[in-house]
């Protein structure tokens, strides 16, 4: 099981005075579809490319299981155009990976598309063709940043209990600015505040629904009420 | 307005002054562009620039190098120099296109042109010895002329030779590529036969004139509007140049010319630069001082007559028009 | 595309001409300075086919000497493109190199090689290769991150595929490095046969210099500027076909 413990994270950009983190604390313990909730600005994408070891530099730690892969995705991610992007995924899963890219294409509703090039599909299906083959990799987290922005709501909520039904065991951490997405499907909300406020980091409980008709809309919107509060 | 018209008044009068000080002063300043860089070959030219001759003669002359990038005859017409070395053969040239200019002296009375070949390997005796020998030739430069017009008098057929186009890179001649190689006997031909000798090996000099091909080489030119509008200074500038040449041909003079050549000419060794010298005195001055200058008719006729043959004219110019200077003939 | 590149390269050279013509007339020059419109025409029809295939014989080399050039830039600018010693050692010197005047330099080798192919060959390749490498450096070494991401992140990132993603995203910028460093190539090999080679259009130009001949060289020149304009044409054509491709 993947768990990731961020300890007393300061930060601040190379040669600026701009402070980013501030003895930031936030941890994940389980898998599941957990989300990275915040204002623009505010280093939601520094802080998950710091989770995925792209980024270094900063003082305290983030502690986690060096054997577990952590894969950072975000939306503005482009394939390659040399060739369609059904031949670009297959190039990099191993054939035997072959059906379960089907399963997913079918899942995501981009079977049409797949003899495609990159640049002849619309902004939602270059987010899904990414987040495809990102799904079909060695991975044990999976922060996708934005990584369905461009994606119609519908599509994105059967696409996101698709993740949460095939990939149970994974762990996912969903950056977005939707809050009504964030508080009906996602487990964990890591709320991520300003540096001068302290703790910079609030922690709360999504409503992890698992079928996108039936939910409880009262529930969801405590949890949103919630979320404001702790912004 | 009687003070308006009094400073207008003054200041049209102080402007009127300074430019006829300035065009004063400019009427004796004067450009010389040379045929070819500073050596041996413009002892004379550089020494009355450096000596103070023209000074003497009241001209201050600007001397600016010459290369094959500049054409002292389009300086002329241009404005750009007042006076200029050139060949014959660009005279003729240019005259045969119009080109208002004249002749006031003939630096060189003897073509410095001949082809340096190594005497142990070679017997050159006439022209006929050519048959069969890799000769060099700059394509469209007066060796080619004058190589054509030796073979053409000697009867030998355009393939009876080989011909070889030579630049300012000897490599090939060392190397026994080319047998003849075209120099100017008092500029490369020293420098060649130092080497050779340095290696062992003897050279000898084919001189073209020797076997009667007179072509003339440097001259010194002037625009014909010059020497109509200001004949004296024309004539004090010739007089001042001939002098010039006098005086750094004088073998007395050797040690004071050499002085000047180093001066303008860092680059060639003292002792390269002496054996130039020697080289260029029996060129410019084969007999007496009265020689330096002196404008050879029959030579200047003959090298229209050798351009017109081989049709680089497309008719005659008569050559002896504008040659206005000391003139003589053989 | 040829049609007007033709056509703009025409006015221009008829511009220079006309300019010249005129200054012929206001200056009152004679026709060894500047020789009349029905000279330059006279001339320009008698050494029109032996120019022509002097620009023929200069293309080839420049054509050659530019393939070389790409060739070998490429080559060291896929090696350089790194952030190792050996890169910054290759951007280092080929930046120096490139503004090194190489006309300097081409006495030298005519001496070493001779004045055949090769020589005025090495010339071309000198003057056209290190511009040309320090702009393929540049582009091969500038990451495209959008693309590059995910091959990073799972390590399956190699100098090839690197170099593939790297080329084909800046295909236009590549395609106009090589079209501008064709002009670089023709320039180099005329320098080359202008300082000391024995044949092409540059040795022609000197020859033409020496009998102060005009007209010769404005016909050297015309051909030269249908030359290239010919050639740059086919490489823009052959850039458009590969960028048509590339976005098929």
């Amino acid at each position: 099981m993947m768990q990731i413990e961020c300890q007393n994270i300061s930060f601040q950009y190379p040669h600026t005075d701009i402070r980013v983190f501030q003895q930031l604390n936030c941890r994940i313990d389980d898998a599941g579809f957990h989300a990275l909730f915040g204002p623009s600005g505010l280093g939601k994408t520094t802080l998950a490319r710091m989770m995925a070891h792209e980024i270094g530099g900063y003082s305290g730690q983030i502690l986690s299981d060096s054997s577990k892969k952590i894969l950072y995705t975000h939306n503005m991610e482009r394939l390659p155009g040399w060739a369609s992007i059904g031949d670009i995924i297959l190039s990099s899963i191993p054939v035997s990976d072959a059906e379960r890219m089907q399963m997913l294409t079918d899942a995501f509703g981009m079977r049409p598309c797949m003899n495609a090039r990159f640049r002849r599909l619309s902004l939602g299906q270059k987010n899904r063709a990414n987040l495809i083959r990102y799904l079909l990799q060695d991975f044990d987290m999976l922060i996708m940043d934005e990584s369905l922005a461009n994606v119609d709501e519908t599509t994105r909520g059967r696409i996101i209990i698709t993740l949460k039904t095939l990939f149970a065991e994974k762990t996912f951490l969903y950056i977005s600015h939707n809050m009504l997405e964030v508080a009906r499907f996602c487990k964990d909300i890591i709320v991520l505040r300003s540096p001068d406020r302290l703790p910079q980091v609030q922690t709360l409980q999504g409503q992890d629904i698992m079928d996108a008709e039936s939910f409880s809309m009262p529930a969801v919107e405590q949890t949103m009420l919630e979320i404001v509060h702790a912004s | 307005m009687n003070r308006n018209i009094k400073i207008v008044g003054i200041l049209g009068l102080a402007g009127y002054i300074l430019l006829a000080s300035v065009h004063g002063y400019c009427a004796d300043t004067v450009t010389y562009r040379l045929k070819w860089l500073f050596n041996a070959s413009v002892a004379g030219d550089l020494y009355a620039d450096a000596r103070g001759v023209f000074a003497r003669h009241g001209l201050q002359v600007s001397v600016k190098e010459g290369s094959p990038e500049h054409d002292a005859i389009k300086e002329l017409e241009l404005g750009y120099a007042q006076f200029g070395a050139a060949s014959a053969d660009q005279i003729i040239r240019a005259v045969s296109m119009e080109s208002p200019i004249v002749v006031i002296a003939q630096l060189f009375q003897k073509n410095p042109l001949q082809w340096v070949y190594r005497s142990a390997k070679l017997t050159i005796q006439s022209p006929v010895d050519f048959k069969g020998k890799t000769i060099g030739v700059t394509y469209g430069g007066n060796d080619e002329t004058i190589l054509r017009a030796l073979m053409a008098k000697f009867g030998l057929a355009r393939d009876s030779v080989n011909l070889y186009s030579v630049r300012y890179d000897y490599t090939p001649f060392y190397e026994g590529k080319v047998d003849l190689w075209p120099v100017y006997i008092n500029a490369q031909g020293v420098i060649i036969r130092q080497k050779l000798a340095t290696a062992g090996e003897k050279t000898a000099f084919f001189s073209p004139e020797a076997f009667g091909i007179r072509f003339v080489a440097n001259s010194v030119i002037t625009s014909r509007k010059l020497l109509k509008e200001n004949p004296d200074m024309v004539n004090r500038f010739r007089q001042a140049l001939i002098e010039g040449w006098q005086e750094a041909m004088a073998p007395e003079n050797t040690e004071k010319t050499i002085t000047v050549l180093r001066q303008f000419d860092k680059d060639t060794p003292e002792a390269t630069a002496r054996e130039q010298l020697t080289e260029t005195r029996p060129l410019v001055q084969p007999g007496s001082p009265k020689d330096v200058g002196q404008i050879n008719v029959t030579a200047w006729k003959q090298t229209e007559d050798i351009m017109l043959n081989q049709k680089l004219i497309s008719g005659p110019v008569h050559v002896t028009r504008i040659l206005k200077g000391n003139l003589k003939t053989d | 595309m040829l049609h007007k590149r033709l056509q703009q390269f025409v006015l221009v050279y008829a511009a220079g001409v006309l300019s010249l013509i005129l200054m012929k007339y206001l200056l009152h020059l004679s026709d060894y300075v500047i020789p009349g419109p029905l000279e330059i025409w006279r001339t320009a029809l008698s050494v029109f086919v032996r120019y022509l295939r002097n620009v023929a014989d200069t293309l080839w080399i420049a054509v050659v000497g530019h393939l070389i050039s790409i060739l070998l830039a490429f080559a060291i600018g896929i090696a350089g493109r790194r952030a190792s010693w050996i890169g910054s050692l290759i951007h280092a010197a080929a930046y120096n190199i490139q503004a090194y005047p190489m006309v300097a330099v081409a006495p030298i080798i005519f001496i070493l090689l001779g004045d055949g192919i090769i020589a005025r060959l090495l010339i071309a390749v000198m003057i056209c290769y290190f511009p040309l490498l320090l702009s393929v450096i540049s582009i091969l070494s500038e990451p495209v991150d959008s693309v590059e991401h995910f091959y990073e992140a799972t390590g399956r990132m190699n100098w090839r595929l690197q170099m593939r993603i790297r080329a084909y995203e800046n295909i236009h910028k590549l395609t106009t490095v090589i079209v501008g460093s064709a002009t670089m190539a023709m320039v180099g090999t005329i320098v080359a046969e202008f300082v000391a080679a024995d044949a092409g259009i540059g040795y022609s130009i000197r020859i033409a210099l020496y009998q102060s001949d005009l007209s010769k060289i404005l016909a050297a020149l015309f051909l030269i500027g249908i030359s290239t304009s010919l050639y740059l044409t086919a490489l823009e054509w052959l850039g458009n076909v590969i960028q048509r491709k590339c976005q098929a």
